[in-house]
């Protein structure tokens, strides 16, 4: 490499000869970045194809740094610190926009019923220990039934064998036991509730664990059901088929029944629904309550009606009209069977 | 009115025998199912680490995978090196060969965006057919969004150019020249995926002098059409490095020395994203103002970074009581035995006087 070459790569290195763009070099310096549309000269391009992108880069370069310069600034021990702007040329995000937080069964009926939430401060004061005590967990204030050195057993009756702190233990015991029910009903409700915004089966990477969870109890939920379809669909339906350890019970519908103490009404229009589909009910009721068309043992409606379709049928034959309207449709038995 | 007890009960449902046609309405019921399979976070650290990949409303920087298929060769493996060297320190290097064909299957890609929460990828391949292959993959949601396939015909690497180098972690300038990148859909692909591997993640603010380098982005000029099946014009990739001198005005004068790597790329394959799951990761959160005023996503309370980059937590102790202060130990303030005992007596005598008033009540 000779000298002329040197100058010429050092010349090259140091220029700051800005080009002239026809149109304004785009600033985004949301995103550090500058975007120059013009369209590359060719003929430069093939001459020198290296200077060209420089001088190309040092234009935009310089049109972007006028533009960071020019941005409100804050100081700092850094020196002045630019406040960028939001993008322009907007990116893709990486995961999906997170989804509210699922409300729980308690939540849900506090909003309907307009209650408002107030939450519970971990401390309450204890007037007799003068000062501020757990309202649960170690020491907490909830165990102040059973902890007391005395119990008072009213005379009202009551067993006095009862032990008075074995009892309130055991209430304090099953109301723990029945908030994590709860909890965990409303954990379940929450990773049933619907997957994604695009509905597609969640990945092994991103999906929350509730949704994993829910994603494989589905999975689970359909090879229990195919597994119980392929066992009965033999010729014999099973019948010979060894079963194997810890498959499945069939689950069918449960038989239900009344209790014998229960509402009259009820048992009554049961009965009478079952009686107006043998059709002894209407017989029965018929000459009793009248109808609505029973005079003197002549049934008029059906009289009227009579009538009126042999006047259709005469016209018809005439070759007048299409047709009158059809018959009404068949009686149906009234509160159906649930 | 109560019926009579020896009314026989009211069948309301009778037994059926099971219809295979009717499994599907066999009750299973979810719930006790995804309770059980419903499992929390053993401990805080795996629930903090869960957490962190949750979907967020501001989100993190993207990470970008590096992997080199079954044979690579020298020059895209230094391509790999000094991608990964700007990407630092949100890039992870594979080191070993994958079996990995991202048009074909990027189940691999997936798998691995899964297990490191990343999703930005560039696998490196070589072959006969591609030569010199740099695959370029954007995720969402754990799945492939778009990808976008290049050549590298020319390659200088920034080891092979012997001028100083921008430090690890400094955010580079980005500029763009041609239309194409305005008007060409493949371009604009290339244009976006470029912006979010290096600047993706958005600040609200950096400090001026921490302008180090830009990386220079040109399109070729467009000879004859740019129908399908065309060759697309080449894309130069070149990286300077940023020197700002007086100027006279506010705004300095840039000079801009090379710094490497410089690639001449050639666009080969690409894979769109489809119009639904781009749409759905075009999504923006509608943030209140009181939220970005309250520093969302970003402010973290009483946690601070000091000069030796030492993580600094402030945390209140409460009030200290002086009244079990140790002062200086003289024998005049000792309290001696005489002293001691009278306290205690004193001490004893107040509790018992406590407890006969219990006793009262």
């Amino acid at each position: 490499m000779d000298v002329s070459q040197q100058l010429a790569d050092y010349a090259a290195a140091n220029a700051a000869e800005v080009l002239e763009r026809p149109t304004p070099v785009e600033l985004d310096t949301g995103l550090l970045a500058a975007y120059d549309t013009t369209p590359v000269d060719a003929d430069e391009y093939k001459a020198a194809l290296e200077p060209h992108l420089l001088a190309l880069t040092l234009t935009s370069t310089q049109a972007l740094l006028a533009g960071l310069f020019s941005l409100p600034t804050k100081s700092s021990e850094h020196g002045p610190v630019a406040q960028l702007a939001d993008p322009t040329f907007v990116l893709p995000r990486e995961k999906p926009l997170p989804k509210p937080k699922p409300l729980t069964k308690w939540e849900r009926f506090a909003n309907a019923k307009g209650i408002s939430h107030v939450k519970k401060d971990k401390k309450v004061w204890d007037d007799e220990r003068q000062e501020w005590v757990a309202r649960w967990g170690r020491d907490g204030k909830n165990k102040d039934a059973e902890d007391q050195w005395l119990h008072e057993v009213k005379n009202n009756g009551s067993d006095p064998t009862i032990d008075p702190r074995a009892t309130a233990k055991a209430e304090r015991k099953a109301r723990t036991e029945k908030n994590a029910k709860q909890h965990a009903r409303n954990l379940a409700e929450a990773a049933a509730s619907p997957l994604s915004t695009l509905d597609r089966k969640p990945t092994a990477g991103t999906a929350s664990q509730g949704e994993k969870a829910n994603a494989r109890s589905i999975r689970k939920a359909e090879l229990d059901r195919g597994m119980l379809v392929s066992k009965v669909s033999t010729a014999s339906l099973g019948r010979f088929d060894k079963s194997i350890e810890g498959e499945p019970r069939v689950k069918g519908i449960k038989r239900k029944f009344e209790t014998n103490l229960g509402d009259h009404a009820s048992e009554k229009a049961s009965a009478m629904d079952v009686l107006n589909r043998l059709g002894t009910a209407e017989r029965k009721r018929a000459p009793k309550k009248g109808g609505s068309g029973v005079e003197g043992g002549v049934n008029t409606r059906k009289a009227v009606r009579y009538e009126e379709r042999a006047a259709q049928l005469a016209n018809r034959r005439d070759g007048k009209s299409g047709g009158g309207r059809g018959g009404r449709g068949g009686k149906s038995g009234r509160g159906g069977r649930k | 009115m109560a019926t009579p007890a020896t009314s026989p009960p009211s069948h309301t449902v009778s037994t059926i025998s099971i219809n295979p046609l009717l499994l599907n309405t066999v009750n299973v019921s979810p719930l006790p199912l995804l309770a059980l399979l419903y499992s929390k976070p053993k401990n805080a650290r795996v629930k903090r680490a869960l957490d962190e990949r949750e979907p967020k409303l501001v989100e993190n920087e993207k990470t970008c995978i590096f992997v080199s298929g079954n044979k690579t060769s020298e020059r895209i493996r230094d391509a790999m090196k000094d991608m990964n060297s700007m990407k630092r320190p949100y890039a992870i290097n594979f080191s070993k060969k994958n079996d990995i064909h991202p048009f074909d299957d990027a189940s691999s890609l997936e798998f691995f965006s899964g297990k490191n929460d990343a999703s930005l990828f560039v696998t490196g391949l070589h072959s006969k057919k591609r030569p010199h292959d740099l695959v370029l993959t954007r995720m969402f949601d754990g799945r492939v969004l778009d990808q976008i396939e290049l050549g590298i015909d020319s390659y200088r690497s920034m080891a092979e150019v012997d001028t100083p180098k921008a430090s690890v972690g400094t955010r580079p300038l980005m500029v763009f020249h041609s239309d194409l990148f305005d008007t060409h859909p493949t371009f604009t692909h290339l244009k976006s995926y470029l912006l979010d591997f290096y600047n993706g993640h958005h600040e609200t603010a950096i400090p001026l002098a921490s302008v180090e380098h830009v990386i220079s982005v040109t399109a070729g000029p467009v000879e004859g059409s740019l129908e399908e099946g065309a060759a697309l014009p080449k894309v130069h990739v070149r990286v300077y490095t940023i020197k700002l001198l007086a100027s006279g005005s506010k705004v300095p004068r840039v000079q801009l020395t090379e710094m490497g790597p410089s690639m001449d790329l050639t666009i080969r394959r690409v894979a769109e994203a489809d119009s639904e799951t781009m749409k759905a990761a075009m999504k923006r959160p509608r943030i209140s103002q009181k939220d970005l005023d309250s520093g969302l996503g970003k402010k973290r309370k009483n946690i601070e970074t000091d000069d030796m980059g030492d993580k600094v937590g402030r945390i209140h102790v409460g009030k200290q009581d002086l009244s079990k202060l140790q002062s200086r130990k003289m024998k005049s303030l000792k309290i001696g035995r005489k002293e001691r005992k009278a306290a205690e007596a004193d001490a004893d005598a107040d509790a018992a006087g406590n407890d006969s008033g219990m006793d009262e009540d």
